[in-house]
């Protein structure tokens, strides 16, 4: 495969509001090129334009000027989309179907063949951790449950290209990080990855590259590391230095020809604090119902 | 093969739009206003009509079928199409490969399966309260007059209650074809209505342009009569199931099926050259 798995070239969306033909410019001129085997975040602000662009690249919606491939196919062609998965922002499927069903339902939509459909359901269904609850309505579901089911049927015909849109948002941080196990997995056996967000504390350490959207338009794009690091500064993290210990260290990086810029205390962040402090509760609940199940 | 699979979605999607139809409130009340209408039909016996108290229950039947079919037909379609576009399950759905001809189908087919199961039991009803009051009526006259056939055809029940279902299959389709540019449901069911009852009255303008003199005016008229289908063409009840010396020829019930099939297909085809276009 030498063609990208998208390649997007100025591209222009306007979406005609009002009735005197007053347009509304959601994409503006936009060029990206995602690699195969990558995760790409699209970020931006609320009505920056991402799902807009999305939608474009799945050809649900038509861009106004510019061409958008995938894999090198059109994206106005629907063959172009058969090794596309999609989860759409705060996705909604039929409310009286278990969630066994519902990715059943779209495995034979993708044309999964019959032989194949009762593994691929089960196996994606557990890759999202939704096995205890594949039985129930969709209904019952909570909304990290629909977003969980919701990537199952994305992945359920094994596409080699998937496409998030928000798939954290009204997450709580325990499924944003679930969610975000999924997706290094999902990169682990090959796949290529695009998400759109617009909380990028959770998007940091997930994506390869990033571009970020500002009223459409492009406004860097590029490693993560690469756009957020001083390129010409460290930082030492050291324990149990003494007062006297510190100055003969700066005096040391003095007696190097650098500068000793800023002294601070390294931090968690609140993400990660809450994510340890709640695996350690419910590893400690798990350690009590295994005792009292062997009582 | 492709064809195939796309029979095989066609077919996954019609179900679901089915399911989603019978689960809805609204089709379940309306099918039971409609059974009771056709039931109490027979609150008439005490008048005393003789034979012609089969005639009254069968166009009271046949007047329900068609007014409540009609209205299902309108409405179930238009809230199914608009269900899926609200909700955006329409979204993930076309992100698959999936066409949209094949969408538009699916609805389609779903609603129409909706409207053979509405028809089919309104008929059935029918059929039971018919056959009580003959054999009622034929146990009472029996001495008095010499039958040469049964009073009632219940084929032709039957028959009839098909063509008025390839009738509302014609009704859908336009209904989806109006859905297909239209953004809200209540818009949608008006113009829908409309349309309806122009196909109803659409024989006045053949009449009329029978009496014309050549001109635009007549060309005008003959175009609308192109456009719009006659639906006049499917009331064929009383004929059907009372007209004993003359039973309603195959090739005429032929030529009604293609019919309705044609303009049937016409209609998905004109919504799809705008569904084609409408930004989901
Ligand atoms: N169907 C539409 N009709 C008109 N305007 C739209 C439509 N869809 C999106 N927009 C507008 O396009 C802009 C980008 O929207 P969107 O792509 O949804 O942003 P994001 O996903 O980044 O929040 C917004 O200003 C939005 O109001
Ligand atoms: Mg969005």
């Amino acid at each position: 495969m030498n063609n990208p798995a998208i390649r997007i070239q100025n591209l222009t969306k306007d979406f005609s509001v009002g009735i005197r033909g007053v347009k509304l410019r959601a994409v503006d001129n936009l060029c990206l090129e995602v690699g195969d085997n990558e995760i790409f975040g699209l970020l931006g602000p609320n009505g920056s334009g991402k799902s807009t662009t999305i939608k474009i690249i799945l050809g649900l919606l038509e861009a106004s000027t510019g061409t958008c491939e995938i894999y090198g196919k059109p994206s106005k062609q629907v063959d172009a989309r058969r090794s596309v998965g999609f989860l759409p922002e705060a996705p909604y499927f039929y409310r009286y179907l278990t969630g066994r069903e519902l990715v059943r339902y779209y495995a034979r939509i993708c044309m999964v063949p019959r032989a194949q459909i009762g593994d691929a359901v089960d196996s994606v269904i557990e890759l999202v951790g939704m096995t205890e609850a594949a039985d129930r309505r969709v209904a019952t579901y909570s909304k990290g449950m629909l977003q969980r089911i919701g990537l199952a049927q994305s992945l359920v015909h094994d596409p080699q290209l998937v496409m998030l849109d928000e798939p954290t948002a009204g997450v709580d941080p325990l499924g944003s990080a679930a969610i975000a196990d999924i997706v290094r997995e999902l990169k682990r056996r090959g796949k290529t990855v695009l998400l759109s967000s617009h909380l990028l504390a959770q998007i940091e350490g997930l994506c390869d590259r990033v571009a970020i959207l500002h009223r459409g338009k492009l406004v860097r794009e590029g490693r993560v590391a690469d756009l957020v690091e001083e390129k010409d500064a460290e930082s030492l993290v050291v324990e149990g230095l003494s007062a006297e210990g510190r100055a003969a260290v700066q005096a040391a990086i003095e007696a190097q020809g650098a500068r000793l810029a800023r002294v601070e205390k390294p931090r968690l962040s609140l993400d990660a604090y809450f994510l340890k402090e709640v695996h350690q509760r419910e590893s400690e609940h798990a350690a009590n119902n295994d005792s009292e199940g062997s009582n | 093969m492709s064809i195939l699979d796309s029979f095989t979605r066609i077919r996954l999607i019609a179900g679901t739009t089915f399911l989603e139809a019978v689960r809805q409130k609204f089709f379940n009340s309306l099918l039971i206003i409609s059974i009771a209408l056709v039931g109490s039909s027979t609150f008439f016996q005490q008048f005393d009509f003789g034979t012609g108290e089969l005639k009254f229950i069968t166009d009271f039947g046949f007047g329900a079928l068609f007014f409540f079919g009609s209205i299902l037909s309108i409405t179930a379609t238009t809230q199914l199409f608009f269900y899926e576009m609200e909700n955006r399950t329409a979204l993930t759905m076309l992100a698959k490969p999936v066409y949209k001809l094949e969408f538009l189908a699916g609805k389609f087919l779903g609603a129409h399966l909706l409207m053979l199961s509405f028809t089919f039991v309104i008929t059935l009803v029918l059929s039971a309260i018919l056959y009580w009051r003959d054999t009622a009526l034929v146990a009472r006259l029996g001495d008095e007059v010499i039958l040469d056939g049964p009073l009632v055809r219940y084929g032709d029940v039957f028959l009839f209650g098909f063509l008025q279902w390839m009738k509302f299959g014609i009704l859908a389709a336009m209904t989806l074809f109006v859905a297909s540019f239209s953004n809200t449901n209540l818009y949608t069911i008006i113009v829908s209505f409309f349309l309806l009852i122009i196909c109803q009255l659409q024989y006045i303008a053949r009449d009329a342009y029978s009496g014309m003199e050549a001109g635009w005016e007549r060309f005008l008229v003959l175009g609308l009569g192109l456009i719009f289908p006659n639906f006049q063409l499917f009331n064929i009840g009383d004929q059907l199931v009372f007209d004993v010396d003359q039973a309603l020829p195959l090739s005429t019930v032929l030529q009604l099926v293609g019919y309705g099939v044609i303009y049937t297909v016409a209609f998905l085809l004109l919504a799809q050259v705008n569904f084609r276009r409408r930004e989901i």
